[in-house]
């Protein structure tokens, strides 16, 4: 059975179907990168096996399920447990989804003791664990830092650190590295890549940036105006897949010591 | 490499100093020296915060230099003020990297793109309907989207007429500040199709500002690297994954995600992030970062040395 399976899915807000049809599986361990330009639906996707579509925006078809159990009849409480659990979500920027005028540190004990029965000081020395591991230096310094306070990269790992603190089973990420520069990008890509060979997490990462798909993922789903277009094995999708579409967005990719305009 | 005759601007020890809060001195640049030759493309690469940016600022005015000078045709364009500064602006056009908040919003498109021909009195206000569309024409736009507000359109529709308008004026030099980076890829290489076309139908030289080394070598004729507001490596821009030496060139390279790279491999990233520009490292700035790194770093600063013909490049280690 796979980890997280979605089939035939459609999302509408309001009376505007967005998404049509989607399905795809991911097994444990897997890393499925999804590509497409910006609207065409990739991030709906991933909202929606979060539980996390926007205001009036719903899943009107199909099925999600996350280890045999159906996502979409969950309720509240279900969900409260789940999320950050079992499921983490990386956005692009992470400092964005923390309170500006609350210490990260205060932040992040207080995600802990959501999920956990344990006293602040351990919920601290949790969160600098963690933060230590995803190769931040001083964790305590940054626990004592207001999320503008640090930079970009950092901040992500800080994402990262939070999203990963219960060892989640499936990762979403949601255009991780697009706010970085190359080289922090690299670093957090490695990150990424370190956490599935430690602890086994399925990852589905969403990006525009097809160097970095293809580069993350062992699978690859095209999307196209709310539809997959193509699908399949990195070196299918890569080499054989005859897709136009696919072929139009991989030609376009600016590649080293390739086509010169000048 | 290139001919002299062609030299354009030439920007000679331009450093910018910043003064912070607490009365300390943030450098920005420091002793920048580069040339932009017409008709060629100069392509400044290097991380957020490393200074391309505020370089590029002051050849369209938009800052000076603490020190150095700049000179467009032959004149120090630093120093320059009143009408002579107005009459120079036209020369030198930008193009911003992020073209849903470079419009007025409640500017139709002609008033955009024509802005410009107004301001330096080219055309009379009768004559703005035709030039509109024939502007837009130029890249590629249906003459029809005069009539448009900017949020009509998608991001790499405004950033054609971004384009449009910084070719208005004819100019001689355009900076364009990541101009691609907010587009999707197969937009982004229509519209590096669109500049080079331009460029080479006009003759026009451009700075281009990126941190995408591989798009940055598809078109620039060369590619100056900046690490903490110092210029490091300037080379050829073609072939320069095969000649570029400086380790922080090498470093931004390995970073790249090639769809031709062996994707078993680990990507090698360099640690950390740049030291604070408030205090910098003695000797080499890139010395704390640098894989290479030997004694002689942490003391003296290394300068730009000519290795080969048009490649110049700032390290004890390479330079030998």
């Amino acid at each position: 059975m796979s980890l997280l399976e979605i089939k035939d899915v459609d999302i509408s807000y309001g009376k505007n179907l967005t998404v049509k049809k989607v399905s795809m599986s991911l097994e444990k361990g897997e890393i499925c990168s999804i590509v497409g330009e910006s609207g065409s639906g990739k991030t709906t996707v991933i909202r929606a096996a979060m539980g996390l579509l926007p205001g009036g925006g719903r899943v009107s078809a199909g099925s999600i399920t996350y280890d045999g159990m159906d996502l979409l009849g969950l309720t509240h409480e279900q969900w409260r447990e789940l999320r950050g659990h079992d499921i983490s979500m990386i956005f692009q920027d992470s400092g964005a989804m923390m309170n500006q005028t609350r210490l990260i540190g205060d932040s992040y004990v207080e995600y802990i003791r959501t999920h956990e029965d344990i006293s602040k000081e351990d919920a601290w020395a949790k969160g600098i664990e963690m933060i230590e591991r995803m190769r931040l230096p001083d964790g305590d310094r940054i626990m004592r830092s207001y999320p503008f306070q640090l930079s970009g990269g950092q901040r992500q790992r800080v994402g990262i650190a939070m999203g990963m603190t219960y060892q989640p089973k499936l990762l979403l990420a949601d255009e991780p590295t697009s706010a970085l520069d190359v080289t922090t990008q690299a670093q957090i890509v490695r990150q990424f890549m370190e956490l599935r060979d430690e602890y086994g997490t399925s990852i589905i990462i969403v990006t525009h940036n097809l160097g970095v798909a293809a580069y993350m993922g062992d699978k690859i789903v095209v999307m196209k105006h709310g539809e997959v277009v193509d699908r399949g094995e990195r070196e299918y999708i890569l080499h054989e897949s005859t897709n136009p579409y696919t072929k139009l967005l991989l030609d376009a990719v600016p590649t080293l010591g390739g086509k010169r305009y000048v | 490499m290139f001919d002299e005759k062609d030299l354009l601007i030439e920007a000679r020890h331009v450093t910018r100093r910043f003064p912070t809060n607490d009365g300390r001195l943030l450098t920005a640049c420091n002793d920048v020296n580069l040339k932009f030759y017409k008709g060629k493309t100069l392509g400044i690469v290097g991380e957020s915060g490393c200074g391309k940016s505020t370089f590029m600022r002051f050849m369209v005015w938009l800052d000076t230099p603490t020190e150095g000078e700049i000179f467009f045709h032959g004149k120090d364009i630093t120093k320059m003020k009143g009408a002579e500064l107005h009459e120079n602006r036209q020369h030198i056009q930008m193009v911003f990297q992020d073209p849903s908040t470079s419009f007025n919003p409640k500017m139709k498109i002609k008033e955009i793109v024509c802005e410009p021909l107004l301001n330096f009195n080219r055309i009379s206000s009768s004559e703005v309907d035709a030039k509109a569309r024939e502007l837009l024409e130029l890249v590629e736009l249906p003459g029809d989207f005069a009539d448009r507000y900017p949020h009509n359109m998608s991001g790499g529709q405004r950033q054609r007429v971004a384009i449009a308008r910084a070719i208005a004026l004819e100019p001689e030099f355009i900076v364009m500040d990541e101009a691609t980076s907010a587009l999707d890829v197969s937009v982004q290489k229509t519209v590096i199709e669109l500049i080079t076309r331009l460029q080479r139908e006009k003759n026009i030289a451009i700075g281009f500002i990126a941190h995408d080394l591989g798009l940055i070598e598809s078109f620039a004729h060369q590619v100056a690297v900046m690490y903490l507001g110092n210029i490091v490596e300037v080379m050829p821009g073609e072939g320069l994954s095969d000649i570029c030496c400086h380790p922080y060139s090498r470093a931004l390279l390995n970073s790249v995600f090639d769809l031709k790279m062996d994707f078993s491999q680990k990507i090698k990233a360099i640690e950390g992030e740049p030291p604070s520009p408030l205090d910098l490292p003695q000797g080499c700035p890139f010395s704390n970062r640098c894989p290479d790194c030997v004694d002689d770093c942490h003391h003296t600063k290394p300068t730009l040395t000519e290795v080969a013909p048009g490649h110049l490049v700032a390290c004890h280690c390479c330079a030998r």
